[in-house]
């Protein structure tokens, strides 16, 4: 099983790279669920799920016990019967988890949050190969948001604040808390200097170098999915980190 | 501790947290202007027009919507008609931004004179008229 | 005057803020930068360069974790915490990390 989150600044790519390794692993006859934790969900695009507004309905948790959670999955709903139930379907028979949704009430907002965060924790780690999207900046992966990774991919851009928030991100697995491997996606790459200027600053092994390609940017303005305008430069740098992980990452089972 | 600033002839110029969340925390009438800074694409659009809600419904001063990285007139358009009811001060894509990105130094440094300076240097004067 | 600035991760609201806290103090006003990022980069923006920025993120952490005294007035904080930056802006950093997991 792969289970795998991408973090970094926030625009560095993340949500394109992890929404499309997403589908792009589960074409290779794997379960999939994509995990997005992000309050301003951006991976639905990427994924070609058309909805980012898939709140989950508030009768899904009760009340939690005293001194414990605010908000527990109510009795007879476990978290695979969760995720059965309400993580949207996308192409390529992805499975989406949303966190929560900002556009929602505060109150439903937090229900759905409390509900995610229970599935992610207590879901059969050998049922789902997971890809998860962790919001901009070092706030989650911080207070240890992608427990269920055993890798943590750094999503950098060659800009001088992508590398720096990758430092910072670097620097609190290695003082908090960390998954096993953390390693680096070099993202919109147009010099080959870049790659050696990220693994200089860095000191991770960099595991996949996407090139930067206008058809992302023209996916982007049309809130589409890059996968779903064919292959192309994207595409295929992203189809090879996947390889990169199977042979590299798979954990045993 | 915005809002707790003294009123003086000084003007803050806050880099709020990215998304918006600081902005639904910050105490009503805290500032006297809020820059909305959207990218011409729907996910950035999205942020800005629940970001533009939000300064509105606290008080947070005018609310100016600034398109940046615009890159032809389609993008320009695409967030006037969004923001038809706000002013919308629109910022060139520019190289020399992006080579100051690169670099993590400020675009002034690199290029005075080019049009995504201009264009943040006009949106001062608007600020101040 | 107080200018807050917004906008999703990626969106150029650092740039923008940096640039634009410069050119106000060009046109003779005084301008304080304001960091209120939990990844704080707006020195980079306003051209202090990379060490410095990180100087200011330590400090803040410093501040947050109740290592220093805390400092009470703006002045206090504008003079411990902060930095000048070109065109005579004074950069201060003080977003505190709020924990985000639902409590």
């Amino acid at each position: 099983m792969i289970r795998i989150a991408f973090a970094g600044k926030g625009g560095s790519g993340k949500s394109s790279v992890s929404g499309t390794f997403a589908r792009l692993l589960a074409r290779r006859d794997r379960p999939v669920l994509a995990v997005d934790s992000d309050p301003l969900p951006g991976m639905a695009y990427s994924l070609g799920i058309p909805v980012d507004d898939h709140p989950t309905p508030d009768d899904v948790v009760v009340e939690g016990p005293e001194g414990g959670p605010k908000w527990v999955l109510r009795p007879g709903l476990d978290a695979a019967g969760f995720i059965d139930q309400y993580a949207a379907a996308g192409p390529d028979d992805v499975r989406y988890l949303q966190f929560g949704n900002s556009w929602g009430h505060w109150s439903t907002l937090q229900r759905g949050q409390h509900a995610w965060s229970q599935v992610v924790r207590e879901m059969d780690p050998n049922a789902w190969n997971v890809v998860g999207d962790l919001p901009g900046g070092t706030r989650q992966a911080m207070f240890g948001w992608a427990k269920y990774a055993d890798v943590l991919a750094l999503v950098v851009e060659p800009t001088a604040k992508s590398i720096q928030v990758a430092r910072r991100l670097r620097n609190i697995t290695k003082a908090e808390w960390s998954p096993e491997h953390v390693v680096v996606v070099a993202n919109r790459i147009d010099h080959p200097d870049d790659v050696q200027r990220i693994h200089d600053a860095l000191e991770r092994p960099i595991i996949g170098a996407i090139p930067d390609d206008a058809a992302v940017t023209a996916a982007d303005k049309r809130a589409a999915a890059p996968l779903d305008d064919g292959s192309g430069p994207f595409v295929d740098a992203v189809e090879q980190l996947v390889d990169t992980v199977e042979s590299s990452y798979d954990a045993v089972s | 501790m915005l809002s707790s600033v003294p009123h003086t002839d000084t003007i803050i110029v806050a880099d709020l947290e990215a998304g918006i969340g600081t902005l639904t925390r910050l105490p009503e009438q805290a500032v006297e202007h809020t820059l909305v800074i959207v990218e011409p694409t729907p996910r950035s659009i999205d942020v800005g027009l629940r970001a533009v809600q939000v300064a509105t419904d606290r008080g947070q001063g005018s609310v100016t919507v600034v398109a940046n990285k615009v890159a032809n007139d389609e993008d320009d358009a695409r967030v006037r008609s969004t923001f038809a009811d706000h002013t919308v001060v629109a910022v060139p894509a520019d190289r020399v931004v992006v080579r100051a990105d690169r670099e993590g130094a400020s675009p002034l440094d690199f290029g005075a004179e080019s049009p995504a300076v201009i264009a943040i240097g006009e949106l001062a004067q608007l600020l101040t008229q | 005057m107080r200018v807050a600035v917004v906008g999703k991760g990626g969106s150029g609201k650092t740039s923008v803020s940096g640039v634009l806290a410069r050119s106000l103090a060009r046109h003779g006003h005084h301008v304080i930068g304001l960091d209120c990022d939990t990844n704080p980069n707006l020195g980079l923006s306003l051209g202090v360069g990379d060490l410095e920025t990180e100087r200011l993120l330590s400090l803040r952490d410093q501040i947050d974790e109740g290592e220093q005294k805390h400092a009470h007035t703006w002045a206090d904080i504008l003079d411990a915490y902060g930095t000048d930056a070109p065109d005579g802006v004074r950069l201060t950093v003080v977003n505190r990390i709020d924990n985000p997991e639902p409590d």
